[in-house]
């Protein structure tokens, strides 16, 4: 009914088109007394061929060699000929006429074609891209989705081959879902069901051999029962298509690849999590019991037994310390650092993180250059706190007891710039381009200090999520270090009013 | 502190940290009543009311903020609650519904005892009228509204007073950013953090020996400020 419909309006058209070329054609003889001129009627036939279709273009034809016979051929302005080569003639206009319209047709779904092949290879490009970078199953269901969705040409929802739920599925009725779940099982390749709406979606497997990639539902929308077999013929050419692509792209293996990794990171992140809540519980009670010990009178008045209980302190602590990097890490590698922003004194930054390490630093000189007026920083203040107190660790770790270290809070610019300066290992020139990378700890020292080369790096990743840098700075080897972080400033928005009274 | 030996309520699920509390507390000179459940902590406290209550958030039966809010609803008891680190947001919830201060596990004895101490002090404080703070060379009258150094009086004006005073009452425990600036400044102002920041800049300028490095207000980040636990009034170190 559609296609008549079509074809009616286009011969309609194809008729107006002939129409305005006989306007032409009349004025033409009227005013330039053309007498062969017949070839015009060939533009419709070509128009009508190229944008309409072939019966269009055929009627153009036909009402073309009516009307240059009624202008064109002797008696003129009449539909009667009078010579039989003029008959001839008339027939050969037409058969141009047909082959023109003919060609002009099938060029033009020439083009079409050409231009929905490149589509389909830069859509195939951009899809086999993404497999290639996807990092979870999930983003590589996604892909397949909209990959599907844009070769079906209607909605659809694809569903993993496990029963894992999809978030977003509200649009999914429970008979859909039911039939989902039925060819997820397995029981059943393909079926259709019915949302309240009275839209049909069709449910199946992607693939009929491989059941990895998936389950597909299609919203066919509401369809006559009819013309449903048309239908699924249509998606299952293009779903057998798909298929073919996914498995040539090797998206089995992608899938399992996924699953895997993610599977071993979930894995061992958990372990972390949980080793870790379990190794501060008993630290609690070591660090508190041994707090408690050396104030006991009876260790108290023996300094050897006061000092154990300093050195059961300190290790615990220092314990607690490397428990939570390996909980800092897991954080940032998981991108769970959200920074709580808010203004803050720089210096109370500085004076927190150095009264947390006072009995560490308690072993160098430490001396104190501050400006008073320093701007107010937007940042997370216990992030950049945690990532200064690594910066002056590392100080205390890499330089000899009783050397100075120099702690400085400064404007630059439009930066304010905290910085811890020591005179221990420094850094050679190799070093300075590794610092602050995962796991890096410098070969000169790793024998001789202990640590876990994730100090720095957390540092890093904590300024830079609070929009700053940090920069490590050295002489070079044994000429001391220094390191900085750098956090722009911005003027509060609003101040308080200040009046007489305040 | 007027009772010669307080009742303190240690609410902890393990039992190792009950164990070295227990010893801490005794030596210091207080009677300790163990719980381990959050059920077990109010039957308690409601059976022999406490001078202090030291609360573990993570108790198997009910959530630690929980066990707070129901004694909160009846009693005024000074309460430390033990808390893991990096919460912030958590150590702020359960200050606001009504923790007197908090310490982060893993601590030491001595960074309890102080907060203990001056939750408690506090209480007495409060209960008998006790006008004067004093934190080292600082004096805050909050009856008479004088502050002075060594002796020698500082001019502040309303709203640095009134700071200044909120902290006084609860000298040696963290106030939050959020009452701040409730209190001085209203409830529309109770983001606006740089406010505060301002005037604990200018207070601190007249209050401190060196205000880039403060021994009297200091600040706790992402929860509030404290003033330095205060010279022991009554008790030396009963």
């Amino acid at each position: 009914m559609e296609a008549v419909r079509r074809e009616l309006r286009g011969s309609a058209i194809a008729l107006v088109m002939v129409a305005a070329t006989t306007l032409v054609a009349y004025v033409l003889i009227q005013s330039l007394d053309v007498r062969r001129g017949s070839v015009i009627y060939l533009l419709p036939v070509l128009l009508a061929g190229w944008h309409l279709g072939l019966i269009p273009a055929l009627v153009a034809a036909v009402a073309g060699v009516l009307w240059s016979g009624y202008f064109f051929f002797s008696p003129y302005y009449s539909f009667y000929l009078a010579r039989p080569n003029e008959i001839l003639n008339l027939l050969l206009f037409m058969v141009v006429a047909v082959v023109t319209s003919h060609l002009a047709n099938r060029m033009k779904r020439q083009t079409e074609l050409a231009r929905k092949r490149e589509k389909e290879m830069s859509d195939l490009y951009a899809f086999s891209r993404r497999l290639a970078t996807a990092s979870s199953a999930a983003d590589i269901y996604l892909a397949i989705e909209e990959h599907l969705a844009s070769l079906v040409q209607r909605k659809v929802v694809l569903f993993g081959a496990n029963s894992d739920t999809k978030p977003d599925q509200g649009m999914l009725t429970q008979h859909v879902h039911a039939a989902i779940a039925d060819v997820q099982a397995g029981r059943t390749f393909a079926t259709t069901a019915d949302d309240a709406s009275g839209d049909i979606w069709l449910v199946r497997r992607v693939s009929q051999k491989n059941a990895d990639f998936g389950v597909i539902a299609i919203d066919l929308g509401s369809i006559p029962p009819a013309a449903l077999d048309e239908m699924r013929q249509r998606v299952d050419d293009v779903l057998a298509d798909a298929a073919a692509t996914l498995e040539r792209l090797g998206v089995a293996r992608a899938l399992n690849d996924a699953k895997m990794r993610s599977e071993t990171e979930l894995l061992r992140e958990a372990l972390i999590g949980s080793v870790s809540h379990e190794l501060r519980t008993p630290l609690a009670s070591i660090l508190g019991a041994a707090t408690v010990l050396s104030k006991s009178a009876a260790v108290a008045k023996d300094e050897r037994l006061t000092a154990l209980a300093t050195v059961v302190r300190d290790e615990s602590e220092r314990l607690n310390n490397d428990i939570q990097n390996l909980l800092d890490a897991t954080r940032i590698s998981r991108e769970q650092i959200r920074p709580r922003q808010e203004w803050i004194e720089p210096q109370d930054i500085v004076n927190s993180a150095l009264e947390r390490r006072r009995r560490r630093l308690s072993g160098h000189r430490v001396s104190l250059d501050m400006d008073s007026n320093l701007p107010f920083i937007y940042v997370d203040a216990v992030l950049v706190e945690q990532a200064f107190v690594q910066i002056v660790d590392n100080a205390a770790k890499y330089s000899p007891a009783g050397s100075p270290i120099t702690i400085a809070a400064k404007r630059n610019g439009r930066d304010v710039v905290l910085s811890v300066h020591d005179q221990g290992a420094g850094l050679t020139a190799k070093e300075s381009a590794q610092i602050g990378e995962r796991f890096f700890r410098g070969k000169r020292l790793a024998a001789t200090t202990s640590g876990s080369g994730l100090g720095l790096w957390i540092a890093k990743a904590f300024v830079g999520a609070n929009g700053g840098k940090m920069e490590a700075v050295s002489a070079g080897a044994e000429q001391g270090t220094t390191v900085s972080i750098h956090l722009p400033f911005a003027t509060p928005a609003s101040q308080p009013e200040v009046g007489p009274d305040d | 502190m007027t009772e010669a030996n307080p009742l303190v309520l240690v609410v902890d699920d393990e039992v190792q940290i009950r164990r070295f509390l227990r010893a801490g507390l005794e030596l210091d000179g207080f009677v300790v009543q163990d719980a381990e459940t959050g059920g077990e902590a109010l039957r308690w406290a409601t059976l022999k009311p406490p001078d202090l209550v030291i609360l573990d958030l993570g108790l198997p039966d009910m959530d630690g903020a929980e066990v707070l809010e129901r004694l909160r609803s009846w009693s005024s008891v000074p309460i430390i609650v033990l808390s893991v680190r990096s919460n912030e947001a958590e150590k702020v919830r359960l200050l606001e519904s009504g923790a007197d201060d908090y310490v982060v596990k893993p601590f030491g004895m001595a960074e309890l005892l102080a907060r203990a101490h001056a939750a408690m002090r506090r209480h007495v404080r409060v209960s008998s009228g006790e006008p004067v703070v004093k934190v080292g060379p600082l004096a805050i009258d909050l009856a008479a509204r004088i502050v002075t150094i060594n002796g020698s009086r500082v001019m502040l004006t309303p709203k640095e007073y009134r700071l200044l005073q909120l902290l006084a009452q609860h000298a040696g425990n963290v106030v939050t950013h959020q009452f701040l600036l409730k209190e001085v400044w209203g409830s529309p102002h109770l983001h606006d953090t740089h406010y505060l920041r301002i005037f604990v800049r200018k207070l601190r300028q007249k209050i401190e020996t060196d205000p880039t490095q403060p021994r009297i207000l200091l600040t706790e980040l992402g929860v509030g400020y404290r003033l330095v636990v205060p010279e022991p009034a009554t008790a030396a170190a009963s």
